[in-house]
C-alpha cells in the first residue's frame, strides 16, 4: 500500500521544485514523492539492504577519499575516490536545520569500470529519508547502481528496515 | 455548547486563512512598491524598482554582490548589512547568519525584498565591480579534466584586479539550466593584462557551469562575466612566500606568480602543488620558466601516487607532509593556499605546527 503524503512531505515536495533550493530541483519527472519513496524503499529491500547500510557505505568511502585532499586516492580493495568541493552549501529539502557542504564524492570501481558521484546532502537524504532523488534529475542515485558500484552487500546490513 | 465552539473556531480559522490568501495574492499581483531609494555606505544613492530581491535590484543598477547560487539562498555569499528598512531575517536566512552577524544586521541580499527605502553597507570595493561582455579567445585542455578558458574583453574595455581575486562567470540557459546562473572562478592571468582574463576550470560531475565550459563552450562564443571579487590576493609585503595548491587551485597562485615576475620581486617563494599522478600535473613548463625568471622561486610538484614505471623523480606524498619536509622556518613567511577544504585544512594545520600565526595564512577555500 502506497505511503500517504504527510504535511512534512508536502512541504518537502514544494522545496524540491526546480529553482527553489537547486536549479534542477530534486524530483525530476516524478510528481508523487510518496510513491518515489515507496519504490526506492522496495528497491533497497529487494537488494537485501537498508537505507542506513547504503548511507553508511557512502559515508565510509567519503571519509576514506577525503584523505586524498581533493585528488583521487586508492581505497581498498579496488576503488579510486576523490572528495572535492565547490562553493556553497545546501539545505535539506525535508526541512531539518543545517546546511550541507557541496562536497562531491566520486567513486570509481576499478574492477567494473563504473563510477558514481554523490554529495554530503545525498548521504543525509538516504540515511534520514530513504530519498535518492527523482528520475530525470542529474543527481538521481539509483539504489542498484549504488549497491553495485560501492559493493554494498547484505552482509553490510546495519539494521532491518 | 461544544458544537458552537467548534463552529466558531472553524469560522475564525477560515477567516484567518482567507485574509492570509488575500494578502499573499495582493503582494504578488497588486502591490506596487514603485521606485525605492537605497543609500549605500552612507553616501551613494540608487533608485531601484521595488518588490524585487535586493540582490537583483542592485544588479540592475550595475552593483554586483557576489553570489554562487543565483539567488536561491544556498551559497550564503551575498551578505550585506541592512541598517534600516528591512524587517527581521527570514527563516531561509537564519542558517547562514551567526549571532554576531544577526546583531550587526547582516542579511542575505537574495532573500530581502526591497519594499521601502533602505540604508545598506557593502564592502566599498564592490562598488568597483563591473560587468563585462567578452568573447572566448582560446580553449585549452590542461589535463583530462581541467580546461583553460581565455576571455577577450570588448575593444576599449579594461578590467583591474589584484592577483588572486576571482570573477563570476555567467552560464546562459542550455541543456542543464533554463535560467542564467553565475559561478565564481579565480583569474589565472596577470593583473597587468587588462583586456583579457584567463580561467582554469575543473570538470565537476553534473556541475552546471563546468559541464557548459567543458562540453558546450566554443571559441568565439560570447560570455558575460562580472568582477573582480575576493579578499584573497597578493599582499604588499616583503615576507617569504609559501604557496600551496591542488587542481584548479593553480589559477590564483599562477596569477600571483606572474605578478611577482613582472615586479621582478626578490621575495623567496616556494610553491607546493599537489597531484595524484603525472597526468594530473599541468603548466609545469610555465612554472619552470618562472623559476628561471624569478630570483628565488622554486616550484615543487608532488605526486601522491606516481604511476609505476613513470620515472617520476620529484617529491611524492601529500602536500602537507612534503611542505613539512621542505620548510624549516616560517619566522618571516606568509602563506597563500588554494584548493579543496581538505587540502586547506591539512595545510593550515601543518603551517601552524611549524609556528606560523594564523593571520599570515591567506586562503581561498572552495568550500
Amino acid at each position: 500500500m502506497a505511503m500517504k503524503e504527510t504535511p512534512q512531505m508536502k512541504s518537502a515536495r514544494a522545496n524540491m521544485r526546480p529553482g527553489k533550493l537547486s536549479l534542477p530541483g530534486f524530483l525530476g519527472d516524478e510528481r508523487d514523492l510518496a510513491r518515489l519513496l515507496d519504490e526506492d524503499n522496495e528497491a533497497v529491500k529487494r537488494l537485501g539492504l537498508t537505507h542506513a547500510a547504503v548511507a553508511a557505505r557512502m559515508r565510509e568511502l567519503r571519509d576514506a577519499g577525503a584523505k586524498g585532499l581533493g585528488e583521487f586516492i586508492a581505497v581498498a580493495p579496488h576503488f579510486d575516490v576523490r572528495v572535492d568541493s565547490v562553493r556553497g552549501r545546501m539545505p535539506c529539502p525535508f526541512g531539518e536545520r543545517g546546511l550541507y557542504p557541496k562536497t562531491n564524492v566520486t567513486v570509481r570501481n576499478l574492477a567494473t569500470g563504473r563510477d558514481i558521484t554523490y554529495t554530503d546532502l545525498h548521504i543525509h537524504l538516504v540515511a534520514a529519508h530513504g530519498f535518492y532523488e527523482g528520475r530525470g534529475t542529474p543527481y538521481r542515485l539509483e539504489p542498484a547502481d549504488l549497491a553495485a558500484i560501492l559493493e554494498i552487500r547484505p552482509a553490510n546490513k546495519e539494521e532491518t528496515p | 455548547m461544544m458544537t458552537a465552539f467548534l463552529i466558531g473556531l472553524g469560522v475564525m480559522c477560515a477567516m484567518v486563512l482567507l485574509m492570509t490568501l488575500v494578502i499573499l495574492v495582493c503582494d504578488a499581483t497588486i502591490a506596487n512598491y514603485g521606485p525605492v531609494q537605497i543609500v549605500i555606505n552612507g553616501d551613494k544613492e540608487v533608485t531601484v524598482e521595488g518588490g524585487r530581491p535586493l540582490l537583483s535590484a542592485l544588479k540592475d543598477r550595475q552593483i554586483f554582490i557576489p553570489s554562487a547560487c543565483g539567488g536561491r539562498g544556498s551559497c550564503g555569499m551575498c551578505k550585506v548589512r541592512i541598517l534600516e528598512g528591512a524587517g527581521d531575517p527570514l527563516a531561509t536566512e537564519l542558517p547562514w547568519l551567526n549571532a554576531q552577524e544577526r546583531r550587526d544586521k547582516v542579511r542575505l541580499s537574495c532573500q530581502v525584498k526591497v519594499k521601502r527605502p533602505l540604508r545598506i553597507e557593502i564592502p566599498p570595493e564592490l562598488l568597483d565591480v563591473r560587468q563585462y561582455r567578452t568573447t572566448v579567445l582560446r580553449l585549452r585542455d590542461l589535463t583530462y579534466d581541467i580546461r583553460e578558458v581565455t576571455l577577450q574583453l570588448a575593444p576599449g574595455d579594461r578590467i583591474d584586479f589584484k592577483a588572486g581575486q576571482f570573477i563570476q562567470f555567467e552560464v546562459p540557459p542550455y541543456a542543464l539550466t533554463d535560467d542564467p546562473v553565475y559561478r565564481a572562478y579565480s583569474v589565472s592571468s596577470s593583473p597587468s593584462t587588462h583586456d583579457r582574463v584567463e580561467l582554469e576550470m575543473r570538470l565537476v560531475p553534473n556541475g552546471i557551469c563546468t559541464t557548459y565550459v567543458h562540453k558546450y563552450l566554443k571559441e568565439g562564443d560570447a560570455v558575460t562575466i562580472n568582477g573582480p571579487y575576493g579578499e584573497f590576493h597578493l599582499q604588499d609585503s616583503d615576507r617569504e612566500m609559501i604557496c600551496v595548491a591542488g587542481g584548479s587551485g593553480m589559477a590564483p597562485i599562477k596569477s600571483i606568480l606572474m605578478r611577482l615576475d613582472e615586479l621582478k620581486s626578490p621575495r623567496k617563494v616556494r610553491y607546493f602543488f599537489g597531484a595524484r599522478t603525472g597526468r594530473d600535473l599541468f603548466l609545469v613548463d610555465e612554472m619552470r620558466a618562472l623559476e628561471r625568471s624569478l630570483p628565488d622561486f622554486r616550484f615543487i610538484p608532488a605526486l601522491s601516487a606516481p604511476e609505476p614505471g613513470s620515472g617520476w623523480q620529484g617529491e611524492t606524498g601529500l602536500i602537507p607532509a612534503v611542505l613539512e619536509r621542505h620548510v624549516t622556518s616560517v619566522a618571516n613567511a606568509e602563506a597563500y593556499l588554494c584548493g579543496s577544504p581538505g587540502l586547506i585544512n591539512a595545510t593550515v594545520a601543518a603551517l601552524k605546527r611549524k609556528g606560523m600565526p594564523e593571520d599570515r595564512i591567506y586562503f581561498d577555500n572552495f568550500g
